[in-house]
């Protein structure tokens, strides 16, 4: 039995007005685990992302990754310790406007070590955006911003990959080959903690999670 | 990487940059224009105030006695042409040179109108219409009774030196019905000579009666050559105050560095004693009213335009901070997202103060080029002269826009960096 890389220990998160959108949250991830959280619109997946990569910090509770309590974190430690080891897969593509598409993969190698122009042209072209790299990202599809955004969050082969709906915006044969890419994450036994609205995508993965209400309501394991 | 990042940023958003740009180009034009406009008034107003007339009058000793000639008053028409023209031009090597804006010598003759039926005398008044001395350095200084006498009412225009032209005082020009284009011969006691008519002139004293021509054709007509009998000066002068009345009271009464002071101070009876010192036979006398008028008004007026420029300086600064905050804060998601990729807030902000520091510099050299254009034709508009150049205002104002615009994104910059990053992220 492996150990333990993501533990969140009774975490709740509130937001103003009376919103509570995660109630007493107690999951424990395992290294090399492919997780799918699903779960209705609002039910509070990308705020339990949110406190993972430390872009939020939990109201109550605790959060352990890779053994490490993440409550005293400051900000920059925060920063430190997301580029080194989280890859993170925004539901809505963040990309900096006025970088190309290869530029904005190259910013995040830059941030973590040092820019690499071949590699990071060789991802874009594994996601099929190998005619795509040196446009803007408001010249690309929505489809083709989210891959973008995925082989900028694997550029730097992060440990923890967190995916907010990765396959939301894509077409069938781009589906296809983000599952692929997945896959081969899987098989690097890489911890993939994934949201999605899509069965096929939640039916791959090791197990299941369902959270309604800001609660997990329950689990499948596969 | 840095640079790349940033010159994409300015390169690839030109517009957004323009308007930056644009707004501190803006402000620092105003202010820089208005801080020419500030710098200038002083030495400008003064030189204004300069025209309401001379403020030092220089007599020959020997004129005390005063002539009357047919009703006028007249009192050098004697012996009393013993001031040397040449001794004028002096007067811009003593230790006052750079207060003394203006000199006019002057020579009164009578002189005789031919055609006029009662063949009656008339006043002829000789004058430096427009000179230029000397001053070294290849350097020269423009002065003459059209820089001096600017508070005269004239129609028509001042004749050219050695140009057979003259002017005929209004009270003449009444009585005689001379009208401009008129041609006159005047004779004194030496010659006579063709003067055409070229203006009109009323000064409210008594060339308002007599014919005004170049110094030089009047010693002419008279057999004076290079004597002249009286000189209007202008000179730039610091109001009288409590030493100057001390002085004045009892010379002695002075500490030596009371004196050393007076001594320094360009009061109107310090330049006018030079001036007396310089030009030999001569008698230089201040007409207090308006040497002191002019200083009164001109620092009232000083303090009035400082305290302009210093509230359009601080307007300006606080809008143009405003403005650049607000575009600051339209990135915040940018400086979220930068945080989400793994970017350091020392490197966020490294990045952002850059590229606002550029702008910032950027719209400060264009303002100060603007600005300063702005200023020299509000002093051209108001003043009708040259603005001196302001190396220094324009060699700060780059300082300038780097400073408006590090004040104007510090807090916003500061404040996207400690932000809720998820939040800023949501809202882009
Ligand atoms: N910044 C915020 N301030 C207040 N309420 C928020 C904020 N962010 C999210 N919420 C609320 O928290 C709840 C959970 O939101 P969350 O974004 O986690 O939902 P989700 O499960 O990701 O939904 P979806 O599938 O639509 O993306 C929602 O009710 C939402 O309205
Ligand atoms: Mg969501």
């Amino acid at each position: 039995m492996s150990k333990a890389i993501i533990a969140l220990h009774q975490v709740h998160k509130y937001y103003l007005k009376g919103v509570h959108a995660l109630q007493d949250v107690n999951l424990s991830i395992e290294e090399g685990q492919w997780t799918a959280m699903m779960g209705p619109s609002g039910s509070g997946k990308t705020t339990l992302l949110n406190l993972l990569d430390g872009l939020d910090r939990p109201s109550l509770g605790r959060i352990e990754i890779l053994g490490i309590d993440t409550s005293r974190f400051s900000a920059d430690n925060w920063t430190v310790f997301r580029r080194e080891n989280i890859g993170l897969v925004f539901q809505q593509f963040y990309l900096i406007p006025y970088l190309t598409a290869l530029e904005n993969v190259m910013l995040a190698q830059y941030y973590h070590s040092m820019a690499d122009k071949r590699q990071a042209q060789k991802s874009l072209e594994e996601i099929g955006l190998g005619a795509r790299m040196h446009h803007f990202p408001s010249e690309l599809s929505g489809g083709e911003q989210q891959r973008v955004c995925i082989a900028r969050a694997l550029i730097n082969e992060p440990k923890i990959i967190l995916a907010d709906e990765p396959t939301g915006n894509l077409d069938e044969d781009n589906e296809k080959i983000v599952m692929d890419i997945f896959h081969k994450l899987d098989a690097e036994r890489k911890t993939v903690l994934m949201v999605t609205h899509n069965p096929n995508l939640g039916r791959l993965a090791d197990r299941r999670i369902y959270l309604e209400h800001g609660r997990v309501k329950h689990e499948h394991w596969v | 990487m840095f640079w790349r990042i940033l010159f994409d940023s300015v390169v690839r958003r030109k517009k957004r940059k323009t308007l930056a740009v644009l707004a501190v180009w803006l402000g620092i034009s105003l202010i820089v224009g208005l801080g020419v406009l500030c710098l200038d008034t002083g030495d400008k107003m003064n030189l204004e105030l300069r025209s309401f007339g001379a403020n030092i009058k220089v007599r020959s000793i020997s004129s005390s006695i005063p002539v009357t000639v047919a009703g006028y008053e007249l009192d050098s028409f004697k012996d009393a042409n013993v001031l040397s023209e040449n001794d004028f031009p002096k007067l811009k090597e003593i230790f006052w040179r750079n207060n003394i804006t203006g000199i006019v010598p002057r020579l009164w003759v009578e002189g005789t109108m031919k055609g006029t039926i009662d063949g009656k005398k008339i006043p002829v008044l000789g004058l430096w219409l427009s000179r230029k001395i000397p001053v070294g350095q290849g350097e020269e200084c423009a002065t003459g009774a059209s820089h001096v006498y600017k508070h005269w009412k004239l129609e028509g225009r001042w004749p050219k030196e050695d140009e057979a032209a003259c002017l005929a005082g209004s009270e003449l020009a009444e009585n005689y019905k001379i009208e401009i284009g008129d041609r006159l011969e005047i004779s004194a006691s030496k010659n006579s000579m063709l003067f055409t008519v070229s203006g009109i002139i009323s000064s409210g004293g008594r060339e308002d009666s007599a014919v005004l021509a170049s110094l030089r054709l009047v010693q002419g007509l008279a057999g004076l050559e290079g004597k002249v009998s009286e000189a209007d000066i202008s000179a730039l002068t610091t109001p009288e105050n409590q030493l100057a009345e001390k002085y004045r009271v009892e010379p002695k009464s002075l500490t030596p560095a009371e004196y050393e002071r007076w001594y320094c101070t360009p009061y109107p009876e310090n330049i006018a004693r030079e001036i007396q010192e310089t030009i030999p036979n001569s008698t230089a006398r201040v007409i207090r009213r308006i040497s002191e008028t002019q200083g009164t008004v001109l620092t009232r007026i000083q303090g009035l335009v400082f305290f302009l420029g210093l509230i359009t300086f601080v307007s300006c600064s606080l809008s143009l901070i405003g403005i650049l905050a607000s575009i600051v804060s339209d990135r915040r998601s940018e400086i979220a997202l930068f945080q989400a990729i793994g970017a350091g807030r020392a490197h966020i902000g490294a990045l952002f103060f850059t590229e606002i520091a550029f702008l910032g510099i950027l719209g400060g050299i264009l303002g100060g080029l603007t600005g300063s254009w702005i200023g020299r034709q509000l002093i051209q508009a108001i003043f009708s002269s040259e603005a001196s150049p302001h190396f220094a205002l324009i060699l700060l104002s780059p300082l300038l826009g780097l400073m408006v615009a590090w004040l104007g994104s510090l807090w916003p910059v500061r404040r996207a960096l400690n932000q809720d990053t998820a939040r800023a992220l949501h809202e882009s």
